[in-house]
């Protein structure tokens, strides 16, 4: 993938969501992710992305149960 | 909306408390096994014993078998069991077997799923039967065995005092109160387990915020026995419901509660009602319709961190909780009981170390944590305990229809046999011996066979080898026997250990032999890696506990007393 396909794909990406409307972005995040795992089919670069997506957000400031 | 409520199509039966021959207010007897519980654990431990010509005392505080939404899925694992006990006929005749099962998302099918099964299989992966039923068969066999299993009904168990020797337990009856005395004590006495308490021991690990509210239900239908999973249902939207059959036109229908749902509320017949009209009518069942049994669930996942105590020990729901989802409850302490009937016989006779139910402990504590872990995947798919489970789910739905690759997500995780790969008991195959086969610890497979007994030629299973005693499994090319094989036997024979040879061969053999199976099929020596020299010795429980290519006779004899702490 060049720079200007992931451009394009970026674009893409966000222009989707925008036309989803917020209230379904993290349902559609959902849904790619879970179809991006499926493509990617290797369990340590999956669970690395995971981590890796995790990193360097702040923990939030009460403990929630969900 | 009323409906009138009816019974279970069961007739029970009461018996009558019973008391012992007293010395004072004491059990005359000595007693080798008392079994606290008669629930499907209590007497599978009981006819284990029984098997090994073991005597058992059964104490039941109820004055019958259970009615109300137990078990009701009995897996093929749970059937080989019952088939070494001699009562898996009832279980074929009344249960409905079944090998797979249909999940629902809006309305849309987004998975058809089946569990292992193919044509070496001698039973189905599981079949559906009421607990009474299930406890029926197992009291008639132990009642057909009363001079091996003393069953004491309406005895409640109010004392328990341990002693470096034994146990004696105190215990009420409508007749009286009495105490007896026994060197071994299982509790089997389920999920509220006086015994456990008694010993000052709890369980460890999760209890699920989600409830499902449990029916029963008497339904005329001609649908298949599959498990069938509607997530979002239109009927019922936002909630997930199960649906299973039972024998008799019972259905069991399990739905969860919404979020903020007041549980006390929603048990209410007037609550339940409506809510399972609008699911059959959405599945299209016409005919009516009648309630037999409502009952609240909170998925569980605890268990002992020991299931020996001294001299209590125990099985079954006493010794661990897992959630319904994944049918683990019932079928997981049906494989403890398996598991400790024939170490305590052994023990009990004489023959074995009481070390050897360390390795009781060991392997079924191993075995919850197992069913543990997937029964907690199980419930967070089927009650997702946080929005991030939630999410994902709904993810996992909506894209299962067109995505192949995320529909094991959705997938039940039905309980299967579990490997005791840790155990210490099993010896290690030789590096790289073995390209194939049930490795030390693991099951025995299934493969069909021709049995060749008395001039007589009949299809068998190589299960149908297992009984209550250890195998030694033969391979050969025309059924000859190995002089180690042989002088094994015979050394293990003179050491008091149960076991019996069981010569397998390529090709069909006229030999003198008692008994030989010959692997008709060719199968059965590719699945287990065998070559003619190749051994595999195997517990009474059906695992294997060593395996070789050209083993000599002390590798045998070694890894059996080995495990019976004789050497």
């Amino acid at each position: 993938m060049t720079d200007p396909d992931l451009d394009l794909v970026y674009t893409r990406l966000c222009a989707t969501m925008t036309a989803l409307g917020e209230p379904q972005a993290n349902l559609f995040l959902a849904r790619f992710a879970l179809l991006a795992i499926d493509r990617i089919g290797d369990r340590e670069t999956a669970l690395q992305m995971v981590a890796d997506a995790a990193d360097g957000l702040p923990a939030p400031e009460v403990p929630r149960a969900g | 909306m009323s409906r009138p409520f009816t019974p279970y199509p069961f007739t029970l039966v009461r018996h009558p408390a019973r008391l012992p021959s007293l010395t004072g207010n004491r059990d005359a007897g000595h007693h080798s096994v008392v079994i606290v519980g008669a629930g499907p654990v209590g007497y599978t431990v009981a006819l284990g014993l029984a098997a090994h010509g073991v005597r058992s005392v059964l104490i039941e505080a109820d004055d019958g078998v259970c009615v109300g939404s137990r078990a009701i899925c009995i897996s093929r694992r749970s059937l080989q069991i019952f088939e070494r006990l001699g009562v898996l006929e009832g279980f074929l005749k009344i249960g409905l077997p079944w090998t797979g099962g249909r999940s629902f998302y809006r309305g849309e099918q987004v998975l058809h799923f089946t569990m292992p099964h193919d044509e070496n299989q001698k039973l189905p992966p599981m079949v559906n039967l009421a607990q009474y039923h299930i406890e029926q068969i197992l009291l008639d066999r132990a009642e057909a065995l009363a001079d091996l299993i003393d069953i004491r009904w309406q005895t409640r168990v109010t004392g328990v005092h341990t002693r470096e020797d034994g146990t004696a337990l105190s215990v009420e009856t409508p007749l009286g109160a009495y105490t007896l005395d026994a060197d071994w004590v299982v509790a089997a006495d389920g999920g509220r387990s006086f015994v456990r308490e008694s010993l000052g021991l709890a369980l460890n690990g999760t209890t699920y915020e989600g409830r499902y509210v449990i029916v029963d239900i008497l339904l005329e239908s001609k649908r298949p026995t599959e498990r069938l999973a509607y997530f979002d249902p239109p009927c019922n939207p936002g909630s997930t419901v199960l649906v299973h059959k039972q024998p008799d036109n019972v259905w069991r229908v399990d739905y969860q509660l919404k979020d903020g749902e007041d549980p006390d509320e929603a048990i209410k017949p007037e609550n339940v009602i409506p809510r399972v009209t609008s699911l059959l009518e959405m599945m299209g069942e016409r005919g009516g319709w009648s309630p037999i049994w409502i009952a609240m669930y909170r998925a569980h996942a605890l268990t002992l961190d020991r299931y020996r105590h001294g001299r209590v020990l125990f099985a079954g729901d006493a010794a661990h909780l897992l959630p319904i989802f994944g049918v683990r409850g019932a079928n997981s302490g049906i494989d403890d009981a398996d598991n400790l009937a024939w170490k305590l016989a052994l023990v009990v006779q004489g023959i074995a170390g009481d070390r050897l139910l360390d390795s009781y402990s060991d392997e079924r504590v191993a075995a919850a944590r197992e069913n543990l872990a997937q029964g907690a995947k199980s419930t967070e798919f089927m009650a997702p305990p946080s929005f991030a489970f939630s999410l994902m789910r709904e993810a996992v739905l909506g894209l299962a229809t067109h995505h192949a690759g995320v529909r094991s997500l959705i997938n039940p995780r039905q309980t299967s046999a579990i490997a005791y790969s840790s155990s210490p008991l099993n010896v290690a195959d030789d590096t790289g011996a073995f390209r194939a086969g049930p490795a030390p610890g693991a099951v025995l497979p299934e493969c069909p066979i021709t049995i060749l007994e008395n001039g007589q030629s009949r299809l068998g299973h190589v299960t149908d080898l297992l009984g209550a005693r250890f195998a030694l499994l033969t391979f050969s090319e025309d059924g000859a026997v190995s002089s180690t094989a042989i002088e094994a036997l015979a050394r293990l024979s003179a050491a008091a250990v149960p076991i019996a040879l069981c010569p397998i061969s390529q090709r069909s053999a006229t030999g003198a032999r008692e008994r030989l199976s010959v692997d008709h099929t060719g199968r059965l020596f590719a699945m287990f890696d065998a070559h003619p020299g190749t051994v595999y010795l195997l517990r009474p429980d059906g695992h294997v506990l060593g395996r070789w290519h050209s083993p000599d006779a002390a590798a045998i004899v070694d890894a059996v007393l080995h495990a019976l702490d004789q050497s």
